[in-house]
């Protein structure tokens, strides 16, 4: 399994065996992670990640990054680029922003190192502007703890159902 | 005379489109769409793919050309073919991977086997077809599209007989593929990153017509020039020596040749990135150009150019569309990476991911201004679109008619003059398909 450090990798390739599910403080900070997107909280959302951020939307599960195309591939100073456009009040394709709530379901535990831990979950997300979208796939997060026991997220990665067809704008955060 | 005919035959496309205005119903109208599925998708040229994405004997690529399923293969004999992606048996659609390499396509539903080069290699249970086998083998192969041609690896193919020839329709454009393959050091390119696809609610032409528009960015794009970056050059027409362009045959570009040419500073249009960023690039373009067209190369650098109908050199990207319907289009994006670039297609990789696509920062954008375009066209007043932006300052010379103010609709109204002449079948039109 990925982590932090790892740039590409075939995600799909789970442990085969349970390894556990998130405790209670991962979970409630994945929920957290999850209602800001949805209320485009966009400073707060932010304030979530660490420096080595990666948020990566890829077009199929074993692409790798260094030659291959994704949907977003953000590291913490384009996070910053896109939360400051969508701040700007005139990111058109999300203004006014979308009304959207999501689900997150079979949260379970992937890896556990010294100060990470990557969990996998499925989502549903509904999203509505004029009409309603719905997206699914699968999250898989890496959330460090730090020295001083706060929760940072390093990594979060998207699989979308249909990420090898067309997908609609996705100007909001995924 | 076929339905589809019947429909379309009440189109008149000079009734619709005026030197200096346009129609609303060119984006909304069926009839129109349907029209233009004939006239300009099936009997046209249009660009399908690019030589890079199948290198290899056999390798295959999947696509669709004006809603027929294709099948993009090189052949063991190294051609490269465009196959209705039909097994010419019962119809079932045979290939259903998007990418792959194979000798032979094989049908799941009773086995009939094409060879890439489309013959028909094996029929099971021969002897069912008795005296008729031999024309059965002979007759059925896959179909291939009646014209293919290709200029510097970028592969168009026509689903007519006969019409003009891939230069004759490229014309002007050619120049702009060329200067994009300028800053290759094999004069070629790799698009092999693999296509974004973006599903947008708009006519397939806002989506063409849109980049070459000079005049929207100080707004649309005004989010990323005021919280990320500023751009690259002004938008801002006096400040610059930007020029629009109608080069002919529905081709159009926005030119910063005389711009960057002025500021004589090298990658302009690539972030100013600097030399020593990019060493294996510059040292295999010195290699391949020598110092001084290498240095002209990173001033210049690559075209904003609109080939007609669907294929878009957006500088280092490569954009092209698929009409699905009046109101839906499916917009296809890969960065123009270069072989032996090194670390600057991993740069370009990131940069097409921050600019274009569902997520980017300039084009869900884009995305969502051509929605509300389709939205309020809904309303059928006024009847027309203005276009007239800059119409009295128009200069015709040997490159086009050109305009010096990047803000004016020059690049709009060349578009449509042929768009019209193309519906109207008054040119460039094939002559078997009718």
């Amino acid at each position: 399994m990925s982590t932090a450090e790892t740039v590409a990798g075939n995600e799909t390739a789970d442990p085969p065996t349970p390894q556990g599910i998130p405790d209670e403080d991962i979970s409630a900070f994945l929920f957290l992670e999850a209602r800001l997107a949805d209320e485009a909280r966009y400073s707060e959302w932010e304030s979530l990640w660490d420096d080595d951020a990666l948020y990566w939307v890829p077009m199929h599960p074993d692409d790798d990054p260094a030659t291959r195309l994704s949907y977003v591939y953000d590291n913490r100073r384009r996070i910053r680029s896109r939360i400051a456009q969508l701040n700007s009040g005139a990111r058109h394709a999300q203004t006014p922003p979308s009304v959207m709530r999501r689900l997150l379901a079979n949260l379970e535990v992937l890896e556990r190192t010294a100060d990470t831990v990557t969990v996998g979950a499925n989502f549903v997300l509904f999203e509505h502007r004029e009409d309603t979208t719905t997206w699914a796939g699968r999250y898989v997060y890496v959330i460090r703890r730090t020295a001083d026991g706060q929760l940072r997220l390093a990594r979060k990665t998207v699989h979308l159902v249909n990420a090898a067809h067309a997908v609609p704008t996705l100007a909001f955060l995924l | 005379m076929s339905t589809e005919q019947a429909a379309t035959s009440r189109v008149r496309a000079a009734e619709l489109v005026q030197p200096y205005r346009v129609h609303g119903s060119v984006y909304t109208s069926p009839d129109v769409f349907e029209l233009e599925l004939r006239r300009i998708f099936r009997e046209g040229w249009v660009f399908v793919a690019h030589e890079s994405e199948i290198p290899e004997p056999g390798d295959y690529i999947t696509r669709r050309l004006a809603g027929e399923p294709v099948i993009v293969v090189r052949g063991k004999d190294r051609v490269v073919r465009v196959l209705a992606n039909r097994c010419a048996h019962r119809g079932n659609r045979l290939c259903n991977a998007e990418a792959g390499n194979s000798s032979s396509f094989r049908c799941p539903y009773h086995g009939w086997t094409f060879s890439n080069d489309g013959s028909l290699v094996a029929v099971p249970m021969r002897d069912g077809y008795g005296e008729r086998l031999h024309e059965v083998r002979e007759g059925l192969g896959l179909v291939p599209t009646p014209r293919l041609d290709s200029y510097r690896g970028f592969v168009f193919a026509s689903l007519a007989p006969a019409g003009i020839s891939l230069l004759e329709h490229l014309g002007r454009a050619t120049g702009a593929i060329d200067r994009l393959l300028a800053l290759s050091p094999t004069g070629t390119l790799q698009l092999t990153a693999g296509w974004m696809k973006h599903h947008q609610q708009c006519n397939w032409k806002m989506v063409m017509e849109n980049n070459v528009d000079g005049y929207h960015a100080l707004f649309t794009h005004q989010s990323v020039y005021d919280a990320v970056r500023p751009a690259k050059v002004s938008h801002v027409p006096s400040k610059v020596e930007v020029y629009v362009r109608d080069l002919g045959n529905g081709h159009a570009e926005i030119d910063y040749l005389p711009e960057y040419t002025r500021l004589d500073e090298e990658f302009v249009w690539f972030g100013r990135l600097r030399r020593e960023q990019a060493p294996e690039y510059v040292a295999a373009m010195e290699h391949a150009h020598g110092p001084e067209r290498t240095h002209r190369a990173f001033v210049v650098g690559p075209p904003h150019t609109l080939i007609f109908p669907n294929l878009f050199l957006a500088e280092m990207n490569i954009m092209t569309v698929e009409p699905l319907g009046p109101g839906e289009t499916i917009a296809y994006t890969t960065p123009a990476l270069i072989p032996g670039a090194g670390g600057l297609n991993g740069r370009m990789l990131r940069r097409t991911e921050g600019a274009m696509g569902p997520a980017g920062f300039l084009i869900a954008d884009d995305g969502e201004i051509g929605r509300r375009n389709q939205l309020g066209l809904a309303a059928r007043q006024p009847e027309w679109i203005e276009l007239s932006r800059g119409l009295e300052d128009d200069l015709t010379d040997e490159t086009g008619v050109v305009n010096h103010d990047k803000s004016a609709e020059t690049p709009q109204r060349g578009w449509w003059r042929h768009w019209a002449a193309v519906l109207d079948g008054r040119l460039g039109a094939g002559e078997g398909d009718a």
